[in-house]
């Protein structure tokens, strides 16, 4: 018994002593006082000095959370329960989220830093008139493929895959949009394409691709590429900056017939304690030096025109992430097709993937 | 995803900066130790419950309730807890988090416990009682002692429970509380920084010195509890 309660006092002890040094961190941090903002992002997609800049500034003390995936954040979200001021979802979860009226509509006099968005990404079909949503990265999707193991051959159109001699070379993304979207911009259709004969033009133009396909997969896609696993993929933007800074053989191209662009979005949703706040950090965060400082870090491409002129010449010049403005009107946004069409495509992915080499 | 290239502090150094990482290790810590007592607590007094039931059926019956915890996945319990604390009007956070901790801990300690008390003989009870035992007494110098091993066993087995659990917590976390797991994985998108690494390798070195101070205790406490009986 004795040795009961000593363990248990010893316990106690040391659970209040962590507690009192979580509160004095915290502390420190100022994250008692009232005048808080939660913020809920991805996993490292901000810079933090940004963050601690903002408190300085403005006195709001900001409490940072991450998550892994859009559908993770809106359960959270949907769920209520949580007190999150802004959080950054990809642009199909914003109809999605606006559908199921959990973003609160911003006020854009109080983001008069706005302007600074280049007019291409503004008022875009996911949401009109930017009603609920602002531009954080942007990025597309893209072949990243290694040139030494492909002894120099250079990609630069979708139709370069169904070269003969890339036999068992490429990894596809497992995504019903992003793959149906490669088969329909090869045969220089929209990716928004829902007419019934392009669609089966599409999937048989894919199944041609068969030999060639390595795997279909996800994630580790990154790893496999890295690892010289295999020599080409199909892979969104973000995905291949980072993997291009590990290994110097592989390189990026968006695709000359066209192909998808994607955004990454400042919101504010239902849940959100201090809507003032909120605004002022989507202004703060679209401050041109700010927004350079943040792309630099995360190595995605901002949507910030202004900030353009404070980052470094090779990466604004860079083409493979910021694509030239005729590549660009060939890019085209993910659009809501409807349950309907949507389960058509994932139907046609299906039987792609179940087509015999 | 890094090539060696030597060695370097700058990573410790990088990780002790990163307040929100320290926050994030010691809320661990916290919630893995509290919750582990609470539901030591509450297991051995479940235990003894249990076992103080004269119908069997009755105590199959709460034994397989106990269970439930145990065979269902840990996804449906994190989903299940979620909107159970949602329809409460818990917010997310500590709380929440250390009471879906306590909840699935307990079942572990209830098992562990059970299996000692029930390879108690009921004599021994019987004889204390006899020889002038008040109730308490039985409970706190016979019982108690005799199951001291399985509440330890309960206990550390509850805390590496908490400590390592990512499922539950996944969907109970929010409002800036994350745990250890939870935070590993949402970084995961972006590639993991190498000050992960350098925390995975401190809190290998404070467990591996936990462990050899905790040998050489219980050494000394048995060389010095043989000197007593002789």
């Amino acid at each position: 018994m004795k040795r009961l309660l000593q363990m248990f006092l010893l316990i106690s002890i040391v659970s209040a002593l962590l507690l009192y040094a979580i509160s004095s961190l915290n502390s420190s941090q100022g994250f008692t006082s009232s005048n808080t903002l939660t913020i809920y992002n991805w996993g490292d997609y901000i810079d933090t000095d940004l963050i601690e800049r903002f408190e300085e500034e403005t006195g709001i003390k900001v409490i940072y959370e991450t998550f892994d995936s859009n559908e993770a954040m809106m359960t959270k979200i949907e769920q209520g329960g949580t007190t999150y001021d802004i959080a950054i979802p990809s642009e199909y979860m914003i109809d999605k989220m606006r559908q199921e009226d959990l973003l609160v509509p911003l006020d854009h006099s109080k983001l008069p830093n706005l302007k600074n968005i280049d007019e291409r990404f503004i008022d875009l079909p996911f949401d009109p008139e930017n009603k609920y949503s602002v531009p954080y990265f942007w990025g597309t999707v893209g072949i990243v493929y290694n040139s030494k193991m492909l002894d120099g051959k250079e990609i630069t159109a979708w139709a370069d895959l169904w070269d003969k001699d890339l036999k068992n070379e490429i990894l596809l993304t497992d995504g019903a949009r992003e793959v149906m979207g490669m088969g329909l911009n090869s045969l220089n259709y929209s990716l928004n394409d829902t007419d019934e004969e392009h669609l089966q033009e599409a999937k048989s133009k894919l199944d041609a691709l068969t030999p060639n396909i390595k795997a279909i997969v996800g994630d580790e896609s990154r790893m496999l590429l890295e690892a010289q696993e295999a020599a080409i993929g199909l892979v969104w933007s973000g995905v291949a900056s980072e993997i291009m800074a590990e290994n110097e053989d592989l390189e990026y191209v968006v695709p000359k017939e066209g192909s998808n662009l994607w955004f990454d979005n400042m919101v504010i949703p239902k849940t959100t304690k201090n809507v003032d706040a909120a605004h002022q950090f989507i202004n703060f965060m679209l401050d041109p030096k700010v927004a350079a400082q943040n792309a630099e870090y995360v190595s995605y491409s901002t949507p910030n025109k202004e900030a353009l002129k404070y980052m470094p010449e090779e990466v604004v010049k860079d083409e493979r992430f910021y694509p030239s403005p005729e590549l660009t009107k060939k890019l085209e946004v993910y659009e809501n097709l409807g349950k309907k069409n949507l389960a058509h495509y994932n139907e046609l992915f299906l039987e792609f993937k179940m087509h015999r080499k | 995803m890094y090539d060696f290239k030597g060695f370097t502090m700058e990573w410790y150094k990088e990780l002790f900066q990163d307040t929100r990482l320290l926050i994030i290790v010691l809320n661990t810590l916290v919630i893995a130790l509290l919750s582990a007592l609470i539901a030591t607590i509450i297991g051995v007094i479940g235990a003894i419950g249990i076992r103080s039931f004269t119908s069997s059926k009755a105590k199959n019956t709460v034994l397989s309730l106990n269970n439930v915890l145990i065979v269902s996945p840990d996804v449906i319990i994190g989903a299940s807890f979620l909107i159970l604390f949602t329809m409460a009007g818990i917010k997310l956070g500590f709380y929440s988090v250390l009471l879906s901790h306590i909840a699935f801990s307990i079942p572990i300690v209830v098992l562990l416990v059970l299996p000692k008390l029930q390879e108690m003989s009921p004599t021994l009870i019987d004889a204390a009682r006899d020889l002038g035992a008040s109730r308490w007494d039985v409970l706190t110098k016979v019982i108690l002692p005799y199951i001291l091993p399985g509440i330890f066993a309960g206990f550390f087995m509850a805390l590496t429970y908490s400590l390592d659990d990512f499922a539950v917590t996944f969907f109970v976390t929010g409002n800036g509380f994350s745990t250890l797991s939870v935070e590993i994985y949402s970084l995961a998108r972006r590639g993991i920084s190498l000050n992960i690494n350098a925390l995975s390798t401190l809190l290998f070195v404070v467990t591996l010195l936990l462990v050899v101070v905790y040998y050489f205790i219980t050494q000394r406490v048995r060389q010095t509890g043989m000197g007593g009986k002789r």
